[in-house]
């Protein structure tokens, strides 16, 4: 359904004389199905929240293209994407700076019906309402300013916006991050419910490994704007292959820390995205790393378990 | 919404009325002449006097008014309608037209305004139809500006953006989503402009390059009151006044329409109230680095009193962790600036006492606890990059941490710090000590914090979040270090944190606090496997574990500590509830060896 091919993605920094490319994503070709949920996890700083973003359309990229139901997003005319700006949505992680503090929620989850003119005036209040009730909210809620929710019910109300204009293709940038563990919960029961019900594609961003092993199908694990591993969630979490997967999942604390897998603990810290490393990015701090890791760039190589990794 | 500021409105509105009202409120002509009369004082008939050409000069105050004012609104008004604009479009389009509309305006703020207003008036004419334009002209930078700053900020908001995502178009997104968020600060500059153009307009008119004579205007008044100020002083007295008056007005008028516009509730702390001297609680247990027993912490809001905290004990032995878990708003935070006596204005402990090695810390003079902090306590927070001061190289951060507590020279604190760098695992540390904050990653700084927190030789460390700002293996190597540091120095660590597999991972005992109680404690792994409190085990089912079925959450959400229900605070979102949950808050109680639970159920 969507699908972007050798997608890259830089931004000029510096000042006027020493100006260059800061590249926040490169190459990466990934694809989501229909009803289909792709986890992307990372670090801070890999370019997760930068590929959901050019996947939107709402940045340009300056390689590869993105490809929604064959179309490139960048070829699109206006009124084109006017259209395909209704069926990609976005839902943001931070429940209080997402929301507009002087309107209301309801004229805000209604901006989607008016500014695609998707139902008549005198529905959208119904409209309205059953989208409240959808996510789990009372439909008399709309009249109410969004500092009078908490941070779970805001989140609700994102979704709920996301959802206003019918789309097929949904963005989730670490969602549930800044939620408390007993809310994160039902806003992700949530996702999964109305992602099964509406047959929503699904990018779902997140640092947290157990939550995208909970929802996600497949799983593309970042470092430093590159794909290193990409596959179905039960075989990258039960045999990871690339060194930094392995890591990233064994650094993750565990509820059950006698269980959890043998820690690799990595030294020192990611380098800078606007000065990485030749060769394979991960070298500097890969536990494994040969010399010819300096030279050559790993493709992601493999079928539908793919490894960026000269050495596997 | 907040209430309007009526005192200033209705001031507001009785000049304005007067003004508008001018020609019927049966005054006499402002520009008729009486000349026997000219500088009479008060009297029955002109209440104000007469000027020098004897005219009333009430009747010429408030026919100024509707000639000032008039000039004053329109000219503001004029230019927070164009400035704000060009601002909001600049701003928000960015590029090319950030180019036009900023920089010409940069070209008018080059010009004084005075200077700017005497050229207009010199080539246009003066008279009252062209004061509008040129003071406008004047104000305009000044709209643009605040403009265009505020949308930079708003620009880049969360919301502003989920209107792109939505497709709206550039000018909904900026009439409909914007303009309403840089209100506040446009309204401000309008009362700015509008009381500064009153007197500009005094100015230019007293100039005579403003409204021509015998109009009447107020700077024409003081400008002819001037000249005959010898003779009669009050007549320089009344448009002065009328001036100040107006201009306060105006200002208090605008600041109490922006409070009364943001919907956010404003929150005033009340004074603080003197630590109360209740007797101390029960002694301390021996070996206890910290015992913390009955402490509750009450909060002055405008809705009356609120306690965060109740009924909290606890202790942290030598060479052992104890986690605090709780969701946001549970009072982990609070405790722990309770504890070390940071709580801020408006917050005090009512009851309770904390033992730090046997002294009682919430009855301790300030001097003497500013001496214990960084010494016998430290402490480690969420934001590594907001403790530490960016204009100092860290190795100097570090050894004057030292020096605080310790004669020590400069040379040898220095050579200490390094060494602790080395402790901490920051590579390099000689030449790394000479590095500025911002120069380090989020993980780095950590570890300077955590320099800073062992180099005194602290019995109790209070980590509050330390790495939940952190990349999970960035996460792993702080923990690893705590956890080091722990065994090898004996400290006693008092961990807080919202999330379990963190606890799981690093304390031996666990607190889990719910709506500013403690509701089970007992041994991490004893507590995990097989908790004692529905909270706890709730808890534990809806955080995400890679190997356990999915999450679940907990209906409901967690009182504020505003609205908290009768009895067990967990009730509401209780499975395990009966009706005798409600009926009086459940004491904790024994629940096994080591364990306790504020459960009435939990056997049952
Ligand atoms: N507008 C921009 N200008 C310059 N650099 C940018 C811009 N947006 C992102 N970057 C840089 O691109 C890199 C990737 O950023 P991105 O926000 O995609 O990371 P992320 O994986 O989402 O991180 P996080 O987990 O912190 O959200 C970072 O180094 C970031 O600083
Ligand atoms: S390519 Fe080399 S450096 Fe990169 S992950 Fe594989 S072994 Fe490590
Ligand atoms: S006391 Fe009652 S309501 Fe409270 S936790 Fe126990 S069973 Fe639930
Ligand atoms: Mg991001």
């Amino acid at each position: 359904m969507i699908t972007t091919e050798h997608l890259g993605k830089s931004f000029p920094i510096g000042g006027l004389f020493n100006r260059h490319a800061l590249h926040a994503v490169r190459d990466v070709s990934i694809t989501v199905g229909r009803g289909e949920t792709l986890g992307l996890v990372g670090e801070s700083g890999s370019g997760k929240s930068t590929v959901g973003r050019l996947m939107l359309g709402l940045l340009p990229a300056t390689t590869g293209r993105v490809l929604f139901e064959g179309q490139d997003l960048a070829a699109a005319r206006p009124a084109q994407m006017r259209t395909l700006r209704r069926r990609l949505q976005l839902v943001f992680q931070d429940p209080y700076a997402s929301l507009d503090p002087r309107r209301t929620i309801g004229a805000q989850i209604a901006d989607a019906l008016v500014i695609h003119k998707l139902v008549s005036p005198s529905f959208r209040p119904a409209r309205v309402a059953a989208l409240l009730d959808q996510v789990g909210l009372a439909p008399d809620h709309a009249a109410r300013y969004p500092h009078q929710f908490s941070g779970g019910q805001r989140q609700r109300i994102g979704i709920a916006r996301a959802l206003a204009s019918g789309p097929d293709f949904l963005v989730a940038d670490e969602p549930v991050s800044a939620l408390d563990v007993s809310v994160q919960a039902q806003v992700l029961a949530l996702l999964a419910g109305l992602r099964a019900e509406l047959g929503l594609a699904m990018l779902f961003i997140s640092h947290d490994l157990p939550v995208v092993r909970h929802l996600a199908d497949r799983v593309a694990v970042m470092y430093l704007g590159r794909i290193m591993e990409e596959g179905p969630v039960k075989a990258v979490f039960a045999t990871p292959r690339h060194p930094y997967t392995q890591a990233l999942l064994s650094a993750a604390p565990s509820l059950h820390p006698e269980r959890r897998r043998a820690r690799t603990l990595l030294q020192g810290d990611p380098p800078s995205p606007a000065n990485p490393p030749s060769g394979c990015v991960f070298r500097t701090r890969c536990p494994i790393a040969a010399p010819a890791c300096a030279s050559t760039i790993p493709a992601l190589a493999g079928l539908t378990h793919r490894v960026a990794c000269i050495r596997v | 919404m907040t209430r309007l500021p009526w005192p200033a409105l209705a001031a507001t509105a009785l000049i304005a009325v007067l003004a508008i009202l001018a020609p019927w409120l049966g005054l006499p002509n402002p520009v008729t002449m009486d000349v026997p009369h000219r500088l009479a004082g008060p009297s029955a008939a002109h209440w104000l006097g007469q000027d020098e050409f004897g005219r009333d000069v009430l009747t010429r105050l408030i026919w100024g008014a509707r000639v000032s004012l008039s000039v004053a609104v329109s000219a503001a008004a004029l230019a927070c309608l164009i400035g704000t604009a060009l601002g909001i479009t600049g701003g928000y389009l960015r590029g090319i037209a950030e180019i036009l509309t900023l920089r010409s305006i940069d070209v008018l703020l080059c010009f004084p305004p005075l200077l700017l207003a005497l050229l207009v008036v010199t080539l246009l004419g003066p008279g009252a139809t062209t004061l509008i334009p040129v003071l406008a002209l004047v104000y305009l930078p000044g709209f643009t500006r605040v403009a265009y700053a505020g949308v930079l900020t708003a620009r880049s908001q969360d919301y502003v953006e989920a209107m792109r995502v939505l497709g709206a178009g550039s000018g909904r997104i900026m009439l409909r989503t914007i303009l309403p968020n840089i209100g506040g600060p446009v309204l401000v500059q309008f009362s700015l402009a509008m009381a500064a153009a009153v007197v500009l307009e005094s100015g230019l008119s007293f100039l005579g390059l403003g409204v021509v004579p015998p109009a009447p205007s107020w700077g024409l008044m003081i400008g002819a009151a001037r000249a005959t100020m010898a003779q009669a002083p009050l007549l320089l007295l009344w448009p002065c006044l009328a001036l100040t008056l107006t201009v306060l007005v105006m200002n208090a008028l605008c600041d109490g329409l922006r409070d009364a516009v943001d919907p956010h509730p404003t929150y005033r702390p009340a004074a603080r109230r003197l630590l109360d001297a209740i007797a101390p609680g029960l002694l301390p247990t021996p070996k206890a680095v910290l015992d913390l027993a009955h402490l509750t912490v009450e909060i002055d809001t405008p809705a009356g009193p609120i306690h965060p905290v109740r009924d909290v004990s606890l202790q942290v032995f030598p060479g052992e962790t104890l986690a605090i878990v709780g969701e946001s708003g549970s009072g982990k935070s609070v405790t722990s600036l309770a504890i070390t006596g940071l709580l801020p204005g408006a917050a005090h402990v009512t009851e309770g006492a904390a033992f730090l090695d046997g002294t009682d810390l919430l009855r301790l003079p300030e001097e003497s606890l500013r001496k214990l902090r960084g010494d016998k306590i430290a402490m480690v927070f969420q934001d590594p990059g907001s403790s530490l001061n960016p204009v100092h190289r860290i190795g100097a951060q570090i050894a004057e941490a030292i020096r605080a507590h310790r004669p020590l020279s400069d040379k040898a604190a220095r050579a200490e710090a390094i060494a602790l760098l080395r402790r901490v695992g920051l590579p390099d540390p000689d030449s790394r000590a000479r590095a500025y904050p911002h120069e380090l990653s989020g993980g780095q700084r950590q570890r300077v914090m955590i320099a800073i927190a062992i180099a005194n030789h602290p019995s109790l460390l209070i980590a509050d979040e330390p790495t939940t700002a952190l990349d999970v293996t960035i996460q792993a190597q702080i923990l690893e270090l705590l956890s080091d540091l722990k065994r090898e120095r004996g400290l006693a660590l008092l961990f807080i944190t919202h999330a379990l597999p963190v606890v799981a991972e690093i304390a031996d005992r666990v607190a889990v606090m719910y709506a500013g109680e403690i509701v089970e404690t007992g041994p991490t792994a004893e507590v995990f496997l097989a908790p004692h409190h529905p909270y706890t085990a709730a808890l534990l089912r809806s955080a995400p574990d890679e190997e356990g079925p999915p999450p679940v959450g907990i209906p409901g959400i967690v009182p504020p500590p505003t609205a908290l229900p009768p009895g067990c605070t967990f009730a509401p979102r209780c499975p395990r509830a009966i009706p005798e949950c409600t009926a009086a808050p459940p004491a904790l109680r024994s629940a096994g060896a080591g364990r306790l639970t504020r459960c009435i159920r939990w056997n049952a």
